[in-house]
């Protein structure tokens, strides 16, 4: 008498791996990345060891090397600042401005800055930086 | 034609999943590839510029004791920090405000930078100040008269 083997089923590939993996890597996308608007134009601040933790919220002016500006990621001249900034301030109860200067940007287009924001109803205004690289390890 | 000695049992049916996974997955990995395409990853730090402490109205006015202990800082255009027109380096100037503290605690210090100075320059003043553990700093400018 022949007796056949019986065929194992191959159990099918589990899809709950897969949207595992994905989630995690969802959240983490989430938790690390800043959401911030990119300036229309390079921004390398300066460096500093001594800065502070970034605060969230607020609003981000963006200062190139040239000395052009950008509120929140969108380009404005010099004379439309004060209203764009005013209309930000407006729309929320945050009164934080990052100043996020190009390290070479002319201290003339920067310092004036802080006193024009301080003006328009800003009460804390922060230099943004970028830490030091740690010495290479011997 | 049925045999009417027999019978059939009919097999049920699975039922059918209510909710398909297949488009929560396609909506996970859109969102996925936006936050991996949109993120950026600059480890930012903050210096403050203007605090809610310094709102002029509220502050206590600050006695004239010790006003012999101001040090004032300049700035040139080519982002040299100088003091009595000396021009100093970063290590310097640092060990330069170790030292005056230590004469006096209460030591404050102004810095006048040249509008031609780049914002590395004031930065990196202010970082060696604070590293000299300086509290009472200010940044000054020049402004034209009406």
């Amino acid at each position: 008498m022949k007796l056949s083997r019986p065929v194992t089923k191959q159990p099918p590939e589990t899809i709950v791996a897969l949207i595992d993996v994905v989630f995690f890597l969802l959240v983490f996308f989430m938790l690390i990345g800043r959401m911030d608007a990119t300036a229309p134009f390079d921004v390398s601040p300066p460096t500093a060891a001594t800065g502070a933790d970034m605060p969230s919220g607020g609003i981000t002016v963006s200062v190139s090397a040239e000395g052009d500006l950008a509120v929140d990621g969108i380009a404005v001249d010099d004379s439309a600042l004060d209203s764009r900034v005013e209309e930000r301030l407006a729309g929320t109860s945050e009164t934080l401005v990052r100043i996020n200067a190009h390290r070479d940007a002319e201290l003339r287009h920067v310092l004036p800055l802080v006193t024009r924001l301080e003006a328009l109803g800003a009460r804390d205004v922060v230099l943004v930086v970028t830490p030091e690289p740690a010495p290479p390890v011997r | 034609m049925q045999d009417p000695g027999t019978f059939s049992l009919a097999r049920h049916r699975p039922p059918k999943a209510l909710i398909s996974l297949v488009p929560m997955i396609d909506v996970m990995l859109i969102l996925l590839v936006f936050f991996m395409v949109t993120s950026t990853y600059l480890n930012l730090d903050m210096i403050p510029a203007v605090k809610r402490a310094d709102d002029p109205s509220q502050s206590v006015p600050q006695s004239t004791e010790g006003a012999g202990t101001t040090l004032m800082i300049r700035i040139g255009a080519d982002g040299i920090p100088t003091l009595r027109g000396v021009g100093m380096e970063t290590p310097a100037l640092e060990a330069l405000f170790i030292d005056r503290l230590q004469s006096s605690s209460a030591l404050r210090v102004l810095v006048l930078p040249s509008g031609a100075a780049d914002m590395q320059a004031l930065v990196s003043v202010l970082d060696a100040a604070t590293r000299a553990g300086v509290t009472n700093l200010r940044v000054v400018r020049l402004e034209v008269a009406e």
